[in-house]
Protein backbone atom coordinates (compact mmCIF):
# COMPACT_ATOMS: atom_id res chain seq x y z
CA UNK A 1 0.00 0.00 0.00
CA UNK A 2 1.29 3.48 -0.86
CA UNK A 3 1.30 6.45 1.44
CA UNK A 4 -1.50 8.93 0.68
CA UNK A 5 -1.39 12.70 1.25
CA UNK A 6 -3.86 15.56 1.10
CA UNK A 7 -2.77 18.35 -1.25
CA UNK A 8 -5.88 20.46 -1.57
CA UNK A 9 -8.90 21.44 0.52
CA UNK A 10 -12.07 23.33 -0.23
CA UNK A 11 -15.07 24.25 1.87
CA UNK A 12 -18.35 26.06 1.38
CA UNK A 13 -19.47 27.49 4.72
CA UNK A 14 -22.39 25.44 6.00
CA UNK A 15 -25.67 27.33 6.04
CA UNK A 16 -28.99 27.62 4.25
CA UNK A 17 -28.89 27.90 0.48
CA UNK A 18 -32.48 27.13 -0.55
CA UNK A 19 -32.12 28.96 -3.85
CA UNK A 20 -29.04 27.08 -5.00
CA UNK A 21 -28.95 23.64 -6.59
CA UNK A 22 -26.86 20.83 -5.15
CA UNK A 23 -24.32 21.38 -7.94
CA UNK A 24 -24.17 25.11 -7.24
CA UNK A 25 -23.46 24.37 -3.58
CA UNK A 26 -20.83 21.77 -4.43
CA UNK A 27 -18.64 23.09 -7.24
CA UNK A 28 -16.97 25.99 -5.37
CA UNK A 29 -15.58 23.55 -2.80
CA UNK A 30 -14.15 21.32 -5.52
CA UNK A 31 -12.66 24.25 -7.43
CA UNK A 32 -11.03 25.61 -4.28
CA UNK A 33 -9.47 22.22 -3.50
CA UNK A 34 -8.14 21.77 -7.05
CA UNK A 35 -6.70 25.30 -7.22
CA UNK A 36 -5.09 24.85 -3.82
CA UNK A 37 -3.54 21.54 -4.86
CA UNK A 38 -1.93 22.99 -7.98
CA UNK A 39 -2.63 19.82 -9.98
CA UNK A 40 -3.71 20.23 -13.60
CA UNK A 41 -7.46 19.48 -13.58
CA UNK A 42 -7.00 16.98 -16.41
CA UNK A 43 -4.71 14.89 -14.20
CA UNK A 44 -7.56 13.96 -11.85
CA UNK A 45 -8.02 10.22 -12.16
CA UNK A 46 -11.27 9.81 -10.26
CA UNK A 47 -13.91 11.53 -8.14
CA UNK A 48 -15.63 10.07 -5.09
CA UNK A 49 -18.74 12.02 -4.08
CA UNK A 50 -20.54 11.51 -0.78
CA UNK A 51 -24.12 12.65 -0.37
CA UNK A 52 -26.85 11.12 1.74
CA UNK A 53 -29.93 12.77 0.30
CA UNK A 54 -28.66 14.57 -2.81
CA UNK A 55 -30.20 12.09 -5.21
CA UNK A 56 -28.85 10.33 -8.27
CA UNK A 57 -25.49 11.29 -9.82
CA UNK A 58 -24.61 14.01 -7.32
CA UNK A 59 -20.93 13.82 -8.23
CA UNK A 60 -21.56 14.17 -11.96
CA UNK A 61 -23.84 17.17 -11.31
CA UNK A 62 -21.08 18.89 -9.34
CA UNK A 63 -18.21 18.00 -11.68
CA UNK A 64 -19.95 18.92 -14.93
CA UNK A 65 -20.42 22.43 -13.52
CA UNK A 66 -16.64 22.72 -13.65
CA UNK A 67 -16.38 21.01 -17.02
CA UNK A 68 -14.42 18.17 -15.44
CA UNK A 69 -15.90 14.91 -16.66
CA UNK A 70 -14.91 11.69 -18.32
CA UNK A 71 -12.98 10.21 -15.41
CA UNK A 72 -14.41 7.65 -13.01
CA UNK A 73 -17.05 9.37 -10.83
CA UNK A 74 -18.41 7.23 -8.00
CA UNK A 75 -21.31 8.33 -5.80
CA UNK A 76 -21.45 7.08 -2.24
CA UNK A 77 -24.38 7.14 0.18
CA UNK A 78 -23.62 6.11 3.77
CA UNK A 79 -25.80 8.49 5.81
CA UNK A 80 -23.72 10.82 7.99
CA UNK A 81 -20.58 8.96 6.93
CA UNK A 82 -21.18 9.47 3.20
CA UNK A 83 -18.26 11.74 2.34
CA UNK A 84 -15.93 10.19 4.94
CA UNK A 85 -16.72 6.86 3.29
CA UNK A 86 -15.97 8.55 -0.05
CA UNK A 87 -12.61 9.61 1.38
CA UNK A 88 -11.95 6.06 2.53
CA UNK A 89 -12.72 4.68 -0.94
CA UNK A 90 -10.54 7.37 -2.51
CA UNK A 91 -7.75 6.52 -0.08
CA UNK A 92 -8.02 2.86 -1.08
CA UNK A 93 -7.87 3.75 -4.76
CA UNK A 94 -4.70 5.81 -4.33
CA UNK A 95 -3.08 3.60 -1.73
CA UNK A 96 -3.55 0.51 -3.88
CA UNK A 97 -1.89 2.18 -6.86
CA UNK A 98 -4.99 2.25 -9.03
CA UNK A 99 -5.08 6.05 -9.11
CA UNK A 100 -2.56 8.82 -8.39
CA UNK A 101 -4.77 11.91 -7.94
CA UNK A 102 -8.35 11.73 -6.69
CA UNK A 103 -10.97 14.31 -5.73
CA UNK A 104 -13.26 13.69 -2.76
CA UNK A 105 -16.35 15.82 -2.39
CA UNK A 106 -19.18 15.83 0.13
CA UNK A 107 -22.27 17.82 -0.75
CA UNK A 108 -25.74 18.11 0.72
CA UNK A 109 -28.82 20.29 0.48
CA UNK A 110 -31.18 19.68 3.39
CA UNK A 111 -33.18 22.90 2.97
CA UNK A 112 -35.10 21.11 0.22
CA UNK A 113 -36.91 19.21 3.00
CA UNK A 114 -38.12 22.41 4.65
CA UNK A 115 -36.64 21.89 8.13
CA UNK A 116 -37.49 19.63 11.05
CA UNK A 117 -35.86 16.33 11.92
CA UNK A 118 -33.93 14.46 9.25
CA UNK A 119 -36.19 12.33 7.03
CA UNK A 120 -35.60 8.66 7.81
CA UNK A 121 -36.44 5.50 5.88
CA UNK A 122 -40.12 4.65 6.34
CA UNK A 123 -39.52 0.96 5.67
CA UNK A 124 -37.75 0.85 9.03
CA UNK A 125 -40.10 -0.52 11.69
CA UNK A 126 -38.81 1.78 14.42
CA UNK A 127 -39.31 4.83 12.21
CA UNK A 128 -42.87 3.59 11.74
CA UNK A 129 -43.31 3.63 15.50
CA UNK A 130 -42.18 7.24 15.84
CA UNK A 131 -38.40 7.05 16.01
CA UNK A 132 -36.57 10.27 15.15
CA UNK A 133 -32.84 10.89 15.44
CA UNK A 134 -33.09 13.24 18.45
CA UNK A 135 -35.09 10.57 20.32
CA UNK A 136 -32.47 7.89 19.66
CA UNK A 137 -29.66 10.05 21.07
CA UNK A 138 -31.95 11.31 23.85
CA UNK A 139 -32.54 7.73 25.02
CA UNK A 140 -28.77 7.23 25.12
CA UNK A 141 -28.51 10.40 27.17
CA UNK A 142 -31.26 9.35 29.59
CA UNK A 143 -29.65 5.98 30.20
CA UNK A 144 -26.19 7.54 30.56
CA UNK A 145 -27.59 10.05 33.07
CA UNK A 146 -29.27 7.20 34.95
CA UNK A 147 -26.10 5.12 35.14
CA UNK A 148 -23.48 7.81 35.72
CA UNK A 149 -25.38 10.61 37.47
CA UNK A 150 -24.80 13.14 34.68
CA UNK A 151 -27.26 16.06 34.79
CA UNK A 152 -28.98 17.76 31.87
CA UNK A 153 -27.19 20.96 32.77
CA UNK A 154 -23.79 19.26 32.66
CA UNK A 155 -24.75 17.78 29.30
CA UNK A 156 -25.62 21.27 28.09
CA UNK A 157 -22.05 22.39 28.71
CA UNK A 158 -21.05 20.41 25.60
CA UNK A 159 -23.12 22.86 23.57
CA UNK A 160 -21.60 25.87 25.33
CA UNK A 161 -18.10 24.62 24.43
CA UNK A 162 -19.09 23.87 20.83
CA UNK A 163 -20.43 27.36 20.30
CA UNK A 164 -17.42 29.00 21.93
CA UNK A 165 -15.34 27.29 19.26
CA UNK A 166 -17.81 27.90 16.43
CA UNK A 167 -17.94 31.62 17.21
CA UNK A 168 -14.28 31.74 16.19
CA UNK A 169 -14.77 29.85 12.91
CA UNK A 170 -15.82 31.99 9.91
CA UNK A 171 -17.11 28.82 8.21
CA UNK A 172 -19.46 27.81 11.03
CA UNK A 173 -23.20 27.81 10.41
CA UNK A 174 -23.92 29.19 13.89
CA UNK A 175 -21.40 31.82 14.96
CA UNK A 176 -22.99 32.67 18.26
CA UNK A 177 -21.87 31.91 21.79
CA UNK A 178 -24.58 30.50 24.05
CA UNK A 179 -24.71 30.46 27.83
CA UNK A 180 -25.73 27.40 29.81
CA UNK A 181 -28.88 29.32 30.81
CA UNK A 182 -29.78 29.82 27.13
CA UNK A 183 -29.16 26.14 26.42
CA UNK A 184 -31.42 25.08 29.29
CA UNK A 185 -34.18 27.60 28.46
CA UNK A 186 -34.48 26.90 24.73
CA UNK A 187 -37.42 24.89 23.44
CA UNK A 188 -37.53 21.16 24.16
CA UNK A 189 -36.81 18.75 21.27
CA UNK A 190 -36.51 15.33 22.96
CA UNK A 191 -35.84 15.24 26.70
CA UNK A 192 -33.21 15.92 27.96
CA UNK A 193 -32.39 17.80 24.75
CA UNK A 194 -33.42 21.36 24.13
CA UNK A 195 -32.77 22.95 20.75
CA UNK A 196 -29.17 23.87 21.61
CA UNK A 197 -28.36 20.22 22.36
CA UNK A 198 -29.05 19.40 18.69
CA UNK A 199 -27.04 20.15 15.56
CA UNK A 200 -28.71 22.38 12.99
CA UNK A 201 -29.61 21.05 9.55
CA UNK A 202 -28.48 22.92 6.48
CA UNK A 203 -26.59 22.87 3.22
CA UNK A 204 -22.93 22.84 2.34
CA UNK A 205 -20.01 21.16 0.66
CA UNK A 206 -16.40 20.25 1.28
CA UNK A 207 -13.73 18.76 -0.94
CA UNK A 208 -10.21 17.37 -0.85
CA UNK A 209 -7.62 16.44 -3.42
CA UNK A 210 -5.58 13.45 -2.33
CA UNK A 211 -2.57 11.95 -4.06
CA UNK A 212 0.09 9.32 -3.67
CA UNK A 213 3.00 10.64 -1.59
CA UNK A 214 5.40 10.85 -4.55
CA UNK A 215 2.92 12.83 -6.63
CA UNK A 216 1.91 14.93 -3.61
CA UNK A 217 5.49 16.02 -2.97
CA UNK A 218 5.79 17.33 -6.54
CA UNK A 219 3.08 19.83 -5.67
CA UNK A 220 3.52 20.51 -1.99
CA UNK A 221 6.33 20.47 0.57
CA UNK A 222 5.55 18.49 3.70
CA UNK A 223 1.96 17.55 2.84
CA UNK A 224 -0.43 16.19 5.47
CA UNK A 225 -0.39 12.39 5.40
CA UNK A 226 -3.44 10.15 5.85
CA UNK A 227 -2.19 7.59 8.35
CA UNK A 228 -5.44 5.71 8.94
CA UNK A 229 -8.59 5.32 6.86
CA UNK A 230 -11.36 2.96 7.78
CA UNK A 231 -15.11 2.37 7.57
CA UNK A 232 -17.12 0.00 9.73
CA UNK A 233 -20.82 -0.77 10.10
CA UNK A 234 -22.94 -1.31 13.17
CA UNK A 235 -23.51 -4.80 14.57
CA UNK A 236 -27.10 -5.98 14.19
CA UNK A 237 -29.13 -7.24 17.11
CA UNK A 238 -32.82 -7.10 17.90
CA UNK A 239 -31.93 -7.74 21.51
CA UNK A 240 -30.42 -5.83 24.38
CA UNK A 241 -27.68 -3.28 23.77
CA UNK A 242 -25.74 -1.05 26.15
CA UNK A 243 -26.78 2.37 24.85
CA UNK A 244 -24.23 4.17 27.05
CA UNK A 245 -21.34 2.69 25.06
CA UNK A 246 -20.62 3.66 21.43
CA UNK A 247 -19.56 0.16 20.39
CA UNK A 248 -19.29 0.95 16.68
CA UNK A 249 -17.07 3.98 17.22
CA UNK A 250 -14.93 2.18 19.80
CA UNK A 251 -14.35 -0.68 17.36
CA UNK A 252 -13.49 1.73 14.55
CA UNK A 253 -11.20 3.74 16.82
CA UNK A 254 -9.25 0.63 17.76
CA UNK A 255 -8.75 -0.25 14.09
CA UNK A 256 -7.77 3.30 13.17
CA UNK A 257 -5.28 3.62 16.04
CA UNK A 258 -3.67 0.33 15.03
CA UNK A 259 -3.45 1.36 11.41
CA UNK A 260 -1.85 4.72 12.24
CA UNK A 261 0.35 3.28 14.98
CA UNK A 262 -0.89 5.84 17.49
CA UNK A 263 -3.05 5.89 20.61
CA UNK A 264 -5.47 8.36 22.16
CA UNK A 265 -2.64 10.21 23.94
CA UNK A 266 -1.08 11.07 20.56
CA UNK A 267 -4.13 12.92 19.21
CA UNK A 268 -3.73 16.71 19.34
CA UNK A 269 -6.99 17.66 17.66
CA UNK A 270 -10.16 15.73 16.79
CA UNK A 271 -13.31 16.45 14.86
CA UNK A 272 -15.87 13.99 16.20
CA UNK A 273 -19.52 13.44 15.42
CA UNK A 274 -21.36 15.57 17.98
CA UNK A 275 -24.77 15.47 16.32
CA UNK A 276 -26.23 15.81 19.83
CA UNK A 277 -24.49 16.75 23.07
CA UNK A 278 -24.44 13.23 24.53
CA UNK A 279 -22.64 11.97 21.43
CA UNK A 280 -19.54 14.03 22.13
CA UNK A 281 -19.29 12.68 25.69
CA UNK A 282 -19.84 9.07 24.64
CA UNK A 283 -17.22 9.42 21.91
CA UNK A 284 -14.63 10.76 24.37
CA UNK A 285 -14.96 7.37 26.03
CA UNK A 286 -15.08 5.35 22.80
CA UNK A 287 -11.88 7.01 21.56
CA UNK A 288 -10.17 6.38 24.89
CA UNK A 289 -9.71 10.06 25.71
CA UNK A 290 -11.02 9.12 29.17
CA UNK A 291 -12.40 6.13 31.08
CA UNK A 292 -16.06 5.12 30.84
CA UNK A 293 -18.33 7.38 32.84
CA UNK A 294 -15.73 10.15 33.11
CA UNK A 295 -16.46 12.14 29.96
CA UNK A 296 -17.97 15.09 31.79
CA UNK A 297 -14.88 15.39 33.98
CA UNK A 298 -12.77 15.57 30.83
CA UNK A 299 -15.02 18.26 29.35
CA UNK A 300 -15.16 20.35 32.52
CA UNK A 301 -11.37 20.12 32.93
CA UNK A 302 -11.02 22.15 29.73
CA UNK A 303 -8.87 19.45 28.13
CA UNK A 304 -11.13 19.26 25.08
CA UNK A 305 -11.47 23.04 24.65
CA UNK A 306 -9.14 25.22 22.59
CA UNK A 307 -5.92 25.40 24.56
CA UNK A 308 -6.50 21.97 26.14
CA UNK A 309 -4.44 18.81 25.63
CA UNK A 310 -6.87 17.14 23.23
CA UNK A 311 -8.97 19.80 21.53
CA UNK A 312 -12.24 18.29 20.30
CA UNK A 313 -14.20 20.05 17.57
CA UNK A 314 -12.30 23.32 17.27
CA UNK A 315 -14.50 24.07 14.23
CA UNK A 316 -17.55 24.09 16.48
CA UNK A 317 -18.41 20.55 15.46
CA UNK A 318 -21.77 19.50 14.11
CA UNK A 319 -23.48 21.52 16.85
CA UNK A 320 -22.05 24.82 15.62
CA UNK A 321 -20.31 24.33 12.27
CA UNK A 322 -23.46 22.55 11.11
CA UNK A 323 -24.35 19.14 9.73
CA UNK A 324 -25.40 18.88 6.09
CA UNK A 325 -25.27 15.13 6.55
CA UNK A 326 -23.34 13.90 3.51
CA UNK A 327 -20.93 16.86 3.53
CA UNK A 328 -19.87 16.50 7.17
CA UNK A 329 -17.12 13.87 6.85
CA UNK A 330 -15.27 15.80 4.14
CA UNK A 331 -15.64 19.05 6.11
CA UNK A 332 -14.13 17.39 9.18
CA UNK A 333 -11.20 16.16 7.10
CA UNK A 334 -10.71 19.65 5.62
CA UNK A 335 -10.74 21.09 9.13
CA UNK A 336 -8.12 18.65 10.43
CA UNK A 337 -5.84 19.12 7.42
CA UNK A 338 -5.97 22.91 7.81
CA UNK A 339 -5.34 22.57 11.56
CA UNK A 340 -2.23 20.48 10.90
CA UNK A 341 -1.11 23.06 8.34
CA UNK A 342 -1.56 25.83 10.92
CA UNK A 343 -4.14 27.66 8.79
CA UNK A 344 -7.10 27.79 11.16
CA UNK A 345 -6.79 31.36 12.38
CA UNK A 346 -8.73 32.19 15.53
CA UNK A 347 -9.63 28.56 16.21
CA UNK A 348 -6.14 27.16 15.53
CA UNK A 349 -4.96 24.37 17.83
CA UNK A 350 -1.37 25.44 18.42
CA UNK A 351 1.25 22.91 17.42
CA UNK A 352 -1.22 20.26 16.25
CA UNK A 353 0.64 17.42 14.54
CA UNK A 354 -1.77 14.47 14.70
CA UNK A 355 -5.49 14.85 14.10
CA UNK A 356 -8.53 12.63 13.86
CA UNK A 357 -11.84 12.91 11.97
CA UNK A 358 -14.86 10.79 12.87
CA UNK A 359 -18.21 10.70 11.12
CA UNK A 360 -20.79 8.15 12.18
CA UNK A 361 -24.50 7.87 11.94
CA UNK A 362 -27.55 6.70 10.20
CA UNK A 363 -30.67 5.86 12.16
CA UNK A 364 -31.49 2.22 11.48
CA UNK A 365 -33.23 -0.21 13.80
CA UNK A 366 -31.10 -2.94 15.31
CA UNK A 367 -27.79 -1.15 14.70
CA UNK A 368 -25.85 1.21 16.95
CA UNK A 369 -25.49 3.29 13.79
CA UNK A 370 -25.40 2.40 10.14
CA UNK A 371 -21.83 3.44 9.48
CA UNK A 372 -18.72 4.88 11.07
CA UNK A 373 -15.69 6.24 9.26
CA UNK A 374 -12.51 7.36 10.98
CA UNK A 375 -9.43 8.99 9.51
CA UNK A 376 -6.18 9.94 11.20
CA UNK A 377 -3.90 12.57 9.71
CA UNK A 378 -0.33 13.51 10.58
CA UNK A 379 2.21 16.04 9.49
CA UNK B 1 -42.20 -16.07 25.28
CA UNK B 2 -45.10 -18.42 24.63
CA UNK B 3 -45.43 -20.57 21.57
CA UNK B 4 -48.50 -19.55 19.64
CA UNK B 5 -51.19 -22.19 19.33
CA UNK B 6 -54.31 -20.06 19.41
CA UNK B 7 -52.99 -16.93 17.80
CA UNK B 8 -55.59 -14.83 16.02
CA UNK B 9 -53.73 -12.54 13.68
CA UNK B 10 -55.49 -9.24 13.60
CA UNK B 11 -55.51 -8.97 9.81
CA UNK B 12 -59.28 -8.62 9.47
CA UNK B 13 -59.32 -5.81 11.98
CA UNK B 14 -56.33 -4.25 10.30
CA UNK B 15 -57.92 -4.43 6.87
CA UNK B 16 -61.09 -2.88 8.21
CA UNK B 17 -59.16 -0.23 10.06
CA UNK B 18 -56.24 1.15 8.06
CA UNK B 19 -55.45 3.56 10.87
CA UNK B 20 -53.45 0.89 12.70
CA UNK B 21 -49.66 1.44 12.47
CA UNK B 22 -47.85 -1.76 11.41
CA UNK B 23 -50.76 -4.20 12.08
CA UNK B 24 -48.51 -7.18 11.33
CA UNK B 25 -46.61 -6.57 14.58
CA UNK B 26 -49.62 -7.05 16.85
CA UNK B 27 -52.40 -9.57 17.32
CA UNK B 28 -55.17 -10.12 19.83
CA UNK B 29 -55.11 -13.33 21.81
CA UNK B 30 -58.20 -15.47 22.43
CA UNK B 31 -59.21 -13.18 25.28
CA UNK B 32 -58.81 -10.02 23.20
CA UNK B 33 -55.58 -8.89 24.82
CA UNK B 34 -52.86 -7.45 22.55
CA UNK B 35 -49.78 -9.56 21.88
CA UNK B 36 -46.64 -8.68 19.92
CA UNK B 37 -45.89 -11.08 17.09
CA UNK B 38 -42.31 -12.24 16.91
CA UNK B 39 -40.33 -15.10 15.50
CA UNK B 40 -38.61 -18.12 16.98
CA UNK B 41 -36.00 -19.89 14.87
CA UNK B 42 -36.70 -23.61 14.90
CA UNK B 43 -33.07 -24.35 14.05
CA UNK B 44 -31.12 -22.24 16.57
CA UNK B 45 -33.77 -20.87 18.91
CA UNK B 46 -33.04 -17.18 18.28
CA UNK B 47 -35.91 -14.81 18.95
CA UNK B 48 -36.81 -12.01 16.59
CA UNK B 49 -39.03 -8.95 16.59
CA UNK B 50 -40.38 -8.01 14.18
CA UNK B 51 -40.61 -11.67 13.10
CA UNK B 52 -37.58 -12.28 10.89
CA UNK B 53 -38.07 -13.89 7.48
CA UNK B 54 -34.57 -15.32 7.80
CA UNK B 55 -32.80 -15.93 11.09
CA UNK B 56 -30.16 -13.25 11.75
CA UNK B 57 -28.24 -15.76 13.86
CA UNK B 58 -28.10 -18.83 11.54
CA UNK B 59 -29.81 -17.78 8.26
CA UNK B 60 -32.46 -20.49 8.63
CA UNK B 61 -35.79 -19.61 7.06
CA UNK B 62 -37.64 -22.01 9.35
CA UNK B 63 -39.09 -19.35 11.63
CA UNK B 64 -42.10 -20.04 13.80
CA UNK B 65 -44.52 -17.17 14.43
CA UNK B 66 -44.94 -16.70 18.18
CA UNK B 67 -46.48 -14.35 20.70
CA UNK B 68 -43.93 -12.45 22.73
CA UNK B 69 -44.14 -11.80 26.44
CA UNK B 70 -46.41 -8.85 27.12
CA UNK B 71 -44.50 -7.50 30.10
CA UNK B 72 -41.01 -6.08 30.21
CA UNK B 73 -38.70 -3.48 31.71
CA UNK B 74 -38.14 0.06 30.48
CA UNK B 75 -34.50 0.41 29.34
CA UNK B 76 -34.65 4.09 28.40
CA UNK B 77 -37.09 6.70 27.13
CA UNK B 78 -37.50 10.25 25.94
CA UNK B 79 -40.36 12.70 25.71
CA UNK B 80 -40.36 13.72 22.04
CA UNK B 81 -41.44 17.26 21.27
CA UNK B 82 -40.43 17.50 17.61
CA UNK B 83 -41.44 14.83 15.13
CA UNK B 84 -42.74 14.47 11.58
CA UNK B 85 -46.33 15.44 10.88
CA UNK B 86 -48.88 12.91 12.08
CA UNK B 87 -47.39 12.14 15.47
CA UNK B 88 -49.18 13.64 18.47
CA UNK B 89 -46.37 15.62 20.12
CA UNK B 90 -45.26 15.56 22.79
CA UNK B 91 -45.14 11.77 23.06
CA UNK B 92 -43.15 9.39 25.18
CA UNK B 93 -41.02 6.89 23.32
CA UNK B 94 -39.09 4.12 25.01
CA UNK B 95 -37.22 0.86 24.65
CA UNK B 96 -38.82 -1.98 26.58
CA UNK B 97 -36.78 -5.11 27.23
CA UNK B 98 -38.77 -8.33 27.02
CA UNK B 99 -37.48 -11.70 28.20
CA UNK B 100 -35.61 -13.77 25.56
CA UNK B 101 -33.35 -10.85 24.61
CA UNK B 102 -35.89 -8.78 22.68
CA UNK B 103 -35.92 -4.98 22.84
CA UNK B 104 -39.02 -3.22 21.53
CA UNK B 105 -39.38 0.44 20.62
CA UNK B 106 -42.81 1.71 21.61
CA UNK B 107 -44.88 4.71 22.46
CA UNK B 108 -45.34 4.82 26.22
CA UNK B 109 -48.84 5.44 27.48
CA UNK B 110 -47.98 7.18 30.74
CA UNK B 111 -47.68 10.65 32.19
CA UNK B 112 -44.18 11.99 31.57
CA UNK B 113 -43.47 12.54 35.25
CA UNK B 114 -44.40 8.93 36.08
CA UNK B 115 -41.86 7.37 33.74
CA UNK B 116 -38.65 6.05 35.28
CA UNK B 117 -35.91 3.87 33.85
CA UNK B 118 -36.17 0.16 34.81
CA UNK B 119 -39.89 0.37 35.64
CA UNK B 120 -42.02 -2.65 34.69
CA UNK B 121 -44.24 -2.07 31.67
CA UNK B 122 -47.17 -3.93 30.12
CA UNK B 123 -48.32 -4.08 26.49
CA UNK B 124 -51.44 -2.12 25.51
CA UNK B 125 -53.04 -0.50 22.46
CA UNK B 126 -53.31 3.25 22.22
CA UNK B 127 -53.75 6.27 19.99
CA UNK B 128 -50.33 7.58 18.89
CA UNK B 129 -51.19 10.20 16.29
CA UNK B 130 -53.45 10.95 13.37
CA UNK B 131 -53.45 10.12 9.67
CA UNK B 132 -53.57 12.93 7.06
CA UNK B 133 -57.38 12.99 7.22
CA UNK B 134 -57.29 13.43 10.98
CA UNK B 135 -58.41 9.90 11.92
CA UNK B 136 -56.62 8.58 15.01
CA UNK B 137 -53.65 6.30 14.43
CA UNK B 138 -53.42 3.27 16.71
CA UNK B 139 -50.40 1.25 17.67
CA UNK B 140 -49.15 -1.06 20.36
CA UNK B 141 -47.93 0.88 23.38
CA UNK B 142 -46.50 0.07 26.78
CA UNK B 143 -48.01 1.33 30.00
CA UNK B 144 -46.66 1.10 33.57
CA UNK B 145 -47.71 -2.08 35.38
Amino acid sequence: MREVCVIGTGLVAFGKYPNKTLAEIGWPAVKEAIVESGVPPKSIDAVYCGSALGGMLSGQRVMKSLGLTGMSIINIENACSSSSSALAEAWTAVSSGRHDIVVVVGVEKLTKFGGGTLPLENEDWEVNQGMVMPALYAMRAQRYMHEYGLTARQLGEVSVKAHEHGALNPNAQIRKRVSIEEVMASRPVADPFTLWHCCPTGDGAAALVIASADVARQHKANPVRVTASEVTSGLYTNGYRDMTWAELTARGAKEAYEMAGVGPDDIDVAEIHDAFTIAELMYYEAFGFCERGHAYELLSSGATSLGGDICVNPSGGLLSRGHPVGATGAAQAVEIVRQLEGRSGAHQVEGARVGLAHATGGGISGLDHGACSIHIFAR
Amino acid sequence: MTKSGTLVVNQAAADADPRFVAPDLVALDSKGAPRLIGGHCRKCGAASFPRAAVCTNCMSEDIETVELAHEGTLYSYSIVHQAPKGWAVPYALGYVDLPSNIRVLAHLDAAADRIVINMPMRLAIGVVGADPSGKPLLSYTFTPV
